[in-house]
């Protein structure tokens, strides 16, 4: 199958685009996860790093191989895999976050230091006194 | 033809070391992290970040065969996540 | 076409260094680090920059052995292990 001239040009330079910027978020991530002061604050940055720094290159490697013809027809494997591990990190990075979060809250190992009103520590609160009772 | 080979090698020579960079400043993160959780986490973000790099290496050396390296290496950290959670958490709940 | 290749294979070895350094100082820190749970993700650090290493050395196949053996159930054993036992790693005197 040969693909017309401009729009093999066309999907390198939208895929390069795509990884350029989660290139540039996943250092903005990983400053974000040094400089920030407890664990709580530190799961934002992890959210840039998972979605914007790995989701969004390897849609963009995806489309890129589309384009790329000098690797023959095992381009349409390599994008294919690309895609896969997309969805996956897409599933799996938010769903392991909020289970390290959960974890690190009832578990007291992580403190909950910005913070003004707290509606699940009383809810836990009170769980135990029914318990109690 | 060769315009389009060029531009990609030259694209991704430009993104290694800034993605090396990256890694580098999560290790820090991963090694002082002052709790558990910290630890867990850096080391979660930056393996997401390496499968995403692995995949974009295996454009640059043009070799289909390393992709599925990407793959499980994602499936498995997840795994590491759910384990510790698993034991902080049973830890609380007194088992 | 000689000094395209050139470049990198240059930065190839280097990146081969500096994950070597980094291995070394996982296994450094797992070995001394006294609380068990955090020398566990330590060695989680160390086999993650193996499987770069063996990555780059184009041994996909190791590779894909490696990491289930090395991230998912060497870490599950000795979580389970230390769940049964303790964290902390005493002194000798106890």
């Amino acid at each position: 199958m040969v693909m017309p001239d401009w729009l093999s040009n066309l999907s390198v330079w939208v895929g390069e685009i795509m990884i350029g910027v989660g290139v540039v978020s996943d250092v903005i991530a990983a400053i974000g996860m040094l400089r920030f002061p407890n664990f709580f604050v530190r799961l934002h940055a992890a959210t840039i790093g998972t979605i914007w720094g790995a989701f969004l290159p390897l849609v963009g490697v995806a489309i890129l191989s589309v384009g790329a013809d000098y690797l023959g027809s095992y381009r349409w494997f390599m994008g294919g895999g690309a895609l896969i591990t997309a969805v996956l990190i897409l599933i799996l990075g938010p769903a392991g976050s909020h289970a390290l979060a959960r974890a690190a809250y009832r578990s007291k190992a992580a403190k909950v230091e910005p913070k003004c009103v707290d509606h699940l520590e009383e809810h836990i609160r009170g769980e135990e006194r029914d318990r109690n009772a | 033809m060769a315009g389009i080979e060029q531009q990609v090698t030259t694209f991704t020579l430009i993104m290694f070391p800034i993605y090396i960079l990256a890694f580098t400043l999560y290790i820090i993160r991963a090694v002082k992290g002052p709790t558990i959780p910290d630890t867990v986490l850096a080391i979660d973000a930056m393996t997401y970040d390496l499968a995403a790099f692995l995949v974009i290496l295996s454009i640059f050396f043009r070799s289909p065969i390393l992709i599925p390296t990407a793959i499980v290496l994602a499936l498995w950290v997840y795994a590491l996540d759910v384990y510790v959670s698993k034991y902080l958490e049973s830890k609380e709940m007194g088992g | 076409m000689r000094n395209v290749i050139a470049t990198p294979e240059t930065l190839t070895y280097g990146v081969l260094a500096l994950l070597g350094l980094i291995s070394l100082v996982g296994t450094y820190l797992a070995i001394v680090e006294k609380d068990l749970l955090k020398a566990v993700l330590f060695s989680a650090i160390q086999s993650t920059a193996y499987a770069f290493i063996f990555y780059l050395l184009m041994a996909p196949d190791i590779v894909l052995v490696y990491v289930p053996v090395a991230v998912g159930l060497y870490p599950a054993i000795v979580l389970f292990l230390i769940k049964k036992t303790e964290r902390f790693e005493g002194d000798g005197n106890e």
